[in-house]
């Protein structure tokens, strides 16, 4: 198995600069998945990998080869297409086999590869079928058995899931992720799912504007998003983000937001501060409907619940903002919800991120 | 078609279009079934005109008169060597060819799609093109013949929209599989444009089977004239024939029959291929490959 080391990758398109130099170390084995926006780069970002699009600058190595200049067939890299692209007018059988025929693999080889491939996808039924009578899920699992058949050091996923249903994505996404503990191959995974992108990844690159915004696990992204757009990007609901000011009174941080007061967590940045603008973010499951020893109270104005089973969202607007919460019910009963007025957040959960550059200011320290 | 589920204005819309379809296909077909029913008859009966939609005394000495002379053979199999050479080699041709100005990363793409387009509007003229055969040497030359027709700018760009509308992902993923350009085009492009490779197929082979006018300037040598030349020279000769124009004795083919029954076999082959070429017309090929 290989990594995949980007640095200073760049793309463009005349002169406009789509992807701007990227740096990114993947290790072997590990599964990485991009998310972002629309336009912000993520195919271009895989294509370029995958030898499809020309690298404008900076380079790529797949292991410790640099391969801006190999063909595509050469980088032993295999993609999942977003439409599949499965050949309409071959087998299952023979789209799988395709690439194996065209390196001129031995015939009884192919035949193996391909029954082996077949059965881990479950698709050992429908191998003399044609694409066009499968159904989604089913295409899908061919596309994948055509990338994963070759045996390749890299797999891409441009994504993959997203034709297909709710419920059908969820199933896929399991199998996706089961098959990568099995193989083990070295994937990059393109999504603006943030779901998928929070299940399969060992670690996220969440990126804006043809830049990455921050790298790191699921949960350190949730937990310590470095600025305002990965907090509002991961999660979901995501971060609830408020405009305040920042008041040191006798070493306590005191935020200001509309009328009411929010107690801070210690954060050096904002010692001695007066009168400092900035914004606060709480999670919509940080939010707490009773009061705690050290929570500070805010009020509300309740506009709508959303009953979604066993948890609701409440969507409520403070000092003009909308903020959301996610509030547990009581078997589906949102009665005690309807009559909310003031919500309680614990000075612990809660990030700071400055007012300008929207960078969070360092996360909370507990001393 | 259930009419229940149309309106009144549609019924009568729809009646007109079958009643205008059906004439239109009478004014087609009758020509057909006249030739036929005349190459049937006998002269005497065609001359007298009693003849309108089936044959009237019916002989084959018309047939028999065509088929025993042995150039109207050589001109057949003169007609198949210019129509399956001449279709193999214009196939060759546009296929390559309109490949290539499919691809975006062709260098000076938008040159030489126009640079083809050209050649449908405008070209040298007739003198011109004669007098660069000649000096090609392809003057009375089967290969003259075939390929000095082989390229058609219409059925090029015809294939090349067609190509372009094949989604990316074919080509990447067959790219990616380890593909060059020719296994694509062989392995992913042809399959998939077999409707459209048919058409052409069929515009190559009535082109070349009908070829008549340059086929007719270019050959000197009797026994390489298609079946087109042979037929016109048939008809010059018979009319030349004042015997045999004023004959009466010969009730039993005429001027008229014989003519028509060359006419019939020079219809017959190029008839028989439509349907094998047809399945190709309305099946779906593009079904289910990538997804909307
Ligand atoms: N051939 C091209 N010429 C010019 N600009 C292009 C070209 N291809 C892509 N772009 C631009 O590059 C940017 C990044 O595109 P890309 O496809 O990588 O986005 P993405 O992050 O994958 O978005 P999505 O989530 O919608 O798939 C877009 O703004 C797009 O308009
Ligand atoms: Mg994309």
């Amino acid at each position: 198995m290989s990594g995949v080391s980007l640095s200073k990758m760049t793309k463009r398109y005349g002169i406009v600069e789509v992807v701007r130099g990227i740096d990114l170390e993947i290790k072997p084995q590990e599964f990485v998945v991009l998310v972002g926006p629309s336009g912000c780069g993520k195919s271009t970002t895989l294509r370029m990998i995958a030898g499809l699009e020309e690298i404008s600058d900076g380079t790529v190595k797949i292991g410790d080869r640099v391969i801006n200049e190999v063909a595509p067939k050469d980088r032993d890299v295999a993609m999942v297409f977003q439409n599949y692209a499965l050949y309409p007018h071959l087998s299952v059988f023979e789209n799988i086999a395709f690439g194996l025929r065209i390196r001129k693999v031995d015939k009884k080889v192919i035949t193996q590869s391909v029954n082996d491939v077949a059965n881990t996808l479950g698709l050992t039924e429908y191998l003399e079928r044609k694409p066009a009578d499968l159904s989604g899920g089913q295409r899908q699992r061919v596309a994948m058995g055509r990338a994963i058949v070759r045996h390749p050091k890299i797999f891409l996923f441009d994504e993959p899931l997203s034709n297909l249903d709710a419920k059908l994505r969820t199933q896929m996404r399991a199998e996706i992720k089961r098959l990568h503990k099995r193989l083990k191959v070295t994937s990059i995974y393109v999504t603006h799912d943030q779901i998928e992108a929070m299940t399969l990844a060992d670690r996220i690159v969440v990126m804006n504007d043809g830049r990455i915004e921050q790298i790191g696990t699921p949960m350190e992204l949730f937990n310590n998003p470095v600025n305002t757009f990965v907090a509002g990007f991961i999660g979901s609901p995501p971060m609830n983000q408020l405009n305040a000011i920042v008041n040191d009174v006798d070493g306590r941080l005191v935020a200001k937001v509309g009328n009411s007061l929010i107690t801070l967590p210690k954060i050096k940045a904002l010692a001695n501060s007066s009168n400092r603008e900035v914004i606060v973010g709480i999670r919509p499951e940080h939010v707490l409907l009773q009061a705690s020893a050290t929570s500070s109270p805010i009020a509300i104005e309740l506009e709508l619940v959303e009953t979604l089973g066993s948890e609701a969202l409440l969507h409520t607007q403070i000092a003009k903002t909308p903020f959301v919460v996610k509030a547990e019910t009581r078997f589906g009963d949102v009665s005690h919800l309807d009559k909310v007025t003031t919500l309680h957040i614990e000075p612990d959960l809660i990030k700071v991120f400055d007012a300008d550059t929207g960078m969070a200011l360092a996360t909370a320290i507990q001393d | 078609m259930n009419m229940n589920l149309y309106s009144r204005g549609d019924k009568f819309f729809a009646i007109c279009i079958m009643v205008l379809v059906g004439l239109f296909t009478l004014s087609t077909l009758y020509p057909f079934i006249y030739i036929a029913a005349v190459s049937f008859s006998s002269g005497f009966a065609v001359t007298s005109g009693q003849v309108t939609i089936v044959p009237i005394d019916i002989t084959f000495a018309a047939y028999d008169r065509v088929l025993s002379d042995p150039m109207f053979w050589n001109a057949y199999k003169n007609t198949f060597i210019y129509t399956f050479g001449g279709t193999f080699v214009s196939l060759l041709i546009i296929i390559p060819g309109a490949y290539a100005l499919s691809r975006p990363q062709l260098k000076g793409r938008r040159f030489w799609n126009f640079m083809v387009a050209f050649t449908m509007w405008f070209n040298a003229g007739m003198i011109p093109f004669f007098l660069n055969m000649r000096d090609l040497g392809l003057l009375d030359s089967y290969f003259g013949i075939i390929i000095g027709f082989a390229c058609n700018a219409f059925n090029i760009i015809l294939l090349r929209n067609f190509f372009e509308g094949i989604p990316d992902s074919f080509t990447e993923a067959a790219r990616m599989d380890g593909a060059n350009d020719f296994q694509v085009l062989w392995k992913v492009f042809i399959p998939l444009s077999k409707p459209a490779i048919a058409t052409i197929t069929l515009f190559c082979i009535v082109a070349r089977w009908n070829g008549f006018f340059w086929a007719m300037v270019l050959l000197q040598d009797e026994d390489k004239l298609p079946l087109q030349v042979y037929l016109r020279r048939v008809i010059a000769e018979l009319t030349d024939d004042e015997e045999f124009v004023s004959s009466t004795v010969n009730a039993l083919y005429s001027f008229e029959t014989v003519t028509a029954a060359i006419m019939v076999c020079s219809i017959v082959p190029i008839l028989m291929i439509y349907p094998f070429i047809q399945k190709y017309f309305n099946k779906g090929i593009m079904l289910g490959g990538v997804k909307e």
